[in-house]
């Protein structure tokens, strides 16, 4: 019980402090976790490496939970692990259930959070074992069963399907980056597009240009009529949030918890893939998913365990293998040798007291968390109240700055959200779907590494099957996943029928999932 | 002998175009089956005068809507430009923000009160300020 | 106090250059020293990682020294080399190591000759952790093992990651199999992969027998019992012996420096033929635009001479296991060049 002896005030004020800041930085759209855990490395020195622990875990936590903020309120995704959260956050914003849907996240989050904590504190060293059993061949499963959630997230499965395939295309465009083992070559463009695109298009500047600017454009098209957003979404006392909306949810919980952490633990699969993969089982697995995409509380609770799951997860590797799980671990580790400590797996046993503070620190930043937010929502849900000439002209403003900070002042990023603004828009104009294509963005180029690189290794297409059991385990998974779509294909065409047979005819089924809800 | 058709070997000078050239296959054959299930019907309804086309067949707030593109490349534009007089404070995005924010708040105004010009006006000198200060100055994030 | 001079005084000069721009309507006219905000832009895009680090621990120093704003940006080499183009001021500088070189020795896209395209500014520092492992059960005692292997027509798969500081070693060595076992070489074959947790992973799953790694990553990795399939064995670093001699006695983690030093010649040898042996530093220094006024060359080579004068600067450096390793611009371009072009004969030889 030595590390008692470093938990002190400043301690716990530092864990506060850190939260708090994380949650601001995720949500403001394009703003990161990572980004978080960057600009404060430097205050770390000075305090020391138990405080300055303190403030980062409590800047990781914050800063994945705060990404829900404008996932559920404005359809942006704050941080790229809060993708699927837009998928039935916004949806419920927009029928006046913001505050429950944020409600929802929070606990989700906090469940997630303290699942991986727990996790990371008695198996460590046993899952860093079993995460290494993780090839090239087993990561390239773990991501296309990932992306089997394409085939079901949309109306149409063939318009779904293709959206994402575009979506993995526009993701390989730039260089097979040697930093991957790649031979450097760029592709998929002209040379006159080398100065701006060698590295493509960087992920969190097309997330919010997709979302967030071409969310702007279209509300810009039908003449931003309504002078606030809050008239269509009516708060609501207390939004109608009770427990009970968690009841039967616990397996859902428990398992999107367990996936978020698992996920987090294998390097390089990263964040945006957690809360995928939860999405994707419960959409399979769930008895009812019909609603998930439309307003289902059941799709935050996957999206949001599973994302702060991460945070557990992602430090397994980290403190067992000297690994980072994903980019904000990578951070860390940066202080980590700012104060002279290895991380490697040798770390746990050698540096007992700064395990167990960090654990503290975790968990504490977990609670923190969930404190600030689930009093500070009723505040925060106001945001929709604010008139949107007021509220467009910033949403563009911080996505700017997101956009332009997120790699350290590229201008580029800034132009992708334009440009990912108007393809947005034109995407959803001509009856695509965004989400398919986002996801298939977000997995496209670990896709491709893995896939190649298991090739390279071992030479024929029969390794996916036979590499391991693993392997086996992962294609019945994914066999589940797809035979699942196909049935909900077969369900929606026979329901569509009997709508067309109706005479009516919306051509906006699968433009307008998000927006023909301004009915005005 | 099943392996012998499994098997493939990657040329590491060209394997960058190796995963590219599955997913064209891909994307060429989704387009066709697209094509003939959902674009052809569609553009005989369209000729039927059921449907009409997206984008160029519909009705639209043209002033704002092409308002808003403009002043979103105007902004990216000058924002580096003026920041490139003063390189790396921010001044850039500062200055150029604050009449962003201004324009596109009054392009979006429908009914111009006294009361609510001078939110707008604030707002756009505020917010700018408020970010500037906190993310360039106290967290000092480079900005243009 | 601090922030505050510091925020009167940007305010003021942005009030001098504002001015300036209203009136002339251009640019202001250059002035042979470092002002207001300076970037200075890193080959990597990450903050963890050792040309951060090594960035920081300077920068911070001539910042102060200066008394300039200065900032250093994880943009990556791509976007690092384009920032640099762009502004001839000096308000933009770059820190990269020998990757900037290597890379274009190696052909990988988006690399230019260094030399012909920047002025090379000084060197700062060496990281001198670049090592090559095999597992601990590995029948490969030392690299001579490995040497003779390969010459006796046996494969042995290196991971590294291509076209750069991680391939340069693997191509010394299958230099050095072509000068003793001629015809042999081509039995030493590169597995092409990523970080540092992609090449650990190859040896783990048995896709590779010799893997490229670090002294600061994989130290622990050597010290883990050898039922731990984990478990690695250092063979080789590529430092040359003085620039291990001149690391912190006790090393790094629980490997002092006696021992890190059985890995390095005269113990550990790669020829390069002509009774010359290879050896790998990565060194970190400045590149600057070709355009920037000789005054800021000179302005921060005068100023990094009296920071490593003063002394404080090489306890920071070898805190964090880096070598300092000082050398004004003249001197450090003329070093850099003749290095270049020894890796270069090695490049060619085995092409």
């Amino acid at each position: 019980m030595d590390f008692l002896a470093f938990i002190d005030f400043t301690f716990l004020l530092l864990v506060g402090f850190g939260t708090l800041v994380g949650i601001i930085f995720g949500a403001i759209p394009g703003m990161t976790a990572t980004m978080a855990v960057a600009v404060c490395l430097p205050l770390t020195y000075a305090l020391g490496l138990n405080h300055g622990l303190a403030l980062l875990l409590g800047l990781y936590v914050g800063g994945i939970s705060g990404g829900m903020v404008p996932a559920v309120l404005l359809n942006i995704p704050g941080t790229p692990s809060s993708i699927t959260t837009t998928f039935d956050g916004y949806p419920m914003a927009q029928k006046g259930e913001g505050e429950k849907a944020l409600r929802i996240c929070v606990i989700a989050s906090l469940v997630g959070g303290l699942v991986s904590a727990l996790v990371l504190f008695l198996f460590a060293p046993l899952l860093a074992d079993f995460s290494i059993k993780f090839s090239y061949v087993e990561k390239f499963l773990i991501i296309l069963l990932a992306l089997s959630v394409i085939a079901s997230l949309s109306s149409s499965m063939l318009i779904g399907i293709f959206s994402g395939v575009i979506g993995i295309w526009l993701s390989l465009i730039g260089d097979y980056s040697i930093s991957d083992g790649g031979n450097g070559h760029t592709r998929l463009m002209f040379d006159f597009m080398e100065p701006y695109l060698f590295e493509g298009f960087s992920l969190l500047p097309v997330l919010i240009g997709i979302f967030g600017i071409s969310t702007i454009l279209l509300e810009a098209e039908k003449g931003v009529k309504r002078d606030t957003a809050g008239e269509r979404i009516k708060l609501g006392k207390e939004g109608g949030f009770s427990l009970s909306v968690f009841k039967g949810g616990l397996t859902n919980l428990t398992r999107s918890s367990f996936i978020g952490t698992f996920v987090g633990m294998l390097p390089g699969v990263g964040g945006s893939a957690a809360s995928v993969l939860a999405y994707t089982q419960e959409k399979n697995l769930a008895r009812d998913s019909s609603q998930m995409g439309k307003g289902a509380p059941q799709g935050l609770i996957a999206s949001e365990s599973a994302n702060n799951a991460l945070t557990g997860g992602a430090l397994i590797p980290l403190l067992s293998l000297g690994i980072p799980g994903d980019s904000t671990t990578a951070v860390l580790i940066g202080a980590f040798t700012l104060q002279g400590i290895q991380v490697g797996p040798l770390f746990i046993p050698e540096n007992h007291d700064t395990w167990y503070v960090m654990m503290v620190a975790l968990v504490l930043a977990n609670f923190v968390m969930f404190v600030l937010m689930f009093f500070a929502i009723k505040h925060i849900a106001k945001v929709v109240m604010v008139p949107k000439h007021i509220l467009y002209p910033l949403i563009v403003m911080m996505c700017v700055v997101g956009a332009y900070a997120i790699n350290y002042g590229i201008m580029f990023d800034v132009w992708t959200l334009l440009i990912f603004g108007v393809l947005g828009y034109l995407i959803q104009k001509i009856g695509l779907e965004v989400a398919p294509l986002i996801i298939g963005f977000i997995l496209g180029s670990q896709a491709e590494v893995y896939f190649v690189k298991s090739l390279e290794s071992f030479g024929t297409y029969s390794i996916f099957f036979t590499k391991s059991s693993i392997a086996m385990v992962l294609w019945a998974l994914i066999a589940a996943s797809v035979l699942f779509a196909i049935a909900m294909g077969f369900k929606s065409r026979a329901r569509q029928k009997m709508e067309l047979s109706q005479m009516h005819t919306p051509s906006n089924t699968t433009a307008g999932k998000r927006h023909d809800s301004t009915n005005d | 002998m099943a392996s012998d058709l499994l098997s493939v070997s990657i040329d590491f000078e060209t394997s960058h175009l190796f995963f590219p050239h599955i997913v064209h296959w891909l994307l060429a054959g989704l387009f066709l089956l697209i094509l003939v299930t959902k674009v052809v019907p569609f553009m005989a309804a369209v000729k039927r005068g059921e449907r009409t086309l997206p984008i160029i067949g519909e009705a639209r707030d043209s002033k704002r809507f092409f308002g808003t593109l403009a002043l979103i490349c105007a902004y990216f534009y000058l924002m580096a430009v003026v920041g490139d007089l003063f390189p790396y404070t921010g001044y850039g995005f500062l200055f150029v923000s604050m009449v962003f924010v201004l324009l596109m708040s009054l392009m979006y105004l429908h009914d111009w009160t006294k009361k609510k010009l001078i939110i707008v006006v604030i707002n756009a000198i505020a917010a700018p300020t408020i970010a500037w200060f906190v993310l360039a100055k106290l967290f000092t994030i480079t900005l243009p | 106090m601090l922030l505050a001079r510091k925020t009167l005084m940007s305010v003021s000069v942005a009030g001098v250059m504002l001015g300036a721009a209203l009136g002339s309507g251009v640019a202001m006219a250059q002035d042979a020293q470092l002002r207001g905000n300076v970037r200075v832009v890193i080959g990597s895009t990450s903050t963890g990682g050792d040309t951060y680090q090594n960035a920081s621990i300077v920068v911070d120093r001539l910042a102060e020294h200066l008394g300039v704003n200065m900032k250093v940006d994880a943009v990556g080499a791509s976007s690092a080399f384009r920032t640099l183009d762009r502004d001839s001021r000096g308000n933009t500088l770059m820190i990269f190591h020998d990757q900037s070189y290597l890379g274009h020795l190696y052909g990988v896209q988006g690399y230019d000759d260094i030399f012909e395209k920047y002025t090379i500014g000084p060197t700062i520092a060496i990281n001198p952790g670049n090592a090559y492992l095999v597992p601990m059960d590995s029948p490969y005692q030392s690299l001579d093992d490995i040497i003779e292997a390969v010459g006796s027509g046996e494969t042995v798969r290196v991971a590294i990651q291509p076209g750069g500081v991680s391939e340069i070693g693997f191509s010394a060595l299958k230099n050095a199999i072509a000068i003793e076992h001629p015809g042999q070489e081509d039995n030493l074959v590169a597995v092409n992969t990523g970080s540092q947790s992609d090449k650990n992973q190859q040896l783990f799953d048995g896709q590779a027998d010799v893997i490229n790694g670090s002294v600061q990553a994989n130290e622990q990795y050597t010290r883990l019992p050898e039922s731990d399939q984990k478990a690695m064995r250092f063979v080789w670093l590529t430092a040359r012996q003085e620039t291990i001699e001149q690391a912190p006695e006790e090393g790094l983690g629980q490997t002092t420096r006696d021992q890190l030093l059985e890995y390095v010649e005269p113990n550990v040898t790669v020829t390069m033929g002509d009774d010359e042996n290879f050896t790998f530093d990565k060194e970190f220094f400045f590149l600057y635009n070709k355009e920037m006024d000789q005054g800021i060359v000179d302005q921060i080579d005068e100023a990094l001479t009296e920071i490593f004068d003063e002394g404080e600067v090489q306890q920071a450096q070898l805190d964090a296991f880096f070598i300092p390793d000082f050398k004004p611009s003249a001197e450090a371009s003329e070093y850099l060049q003749e290095k270049m072009s020894r890796y270069q004969d090695i490049i060619s030889n085995i092409n």
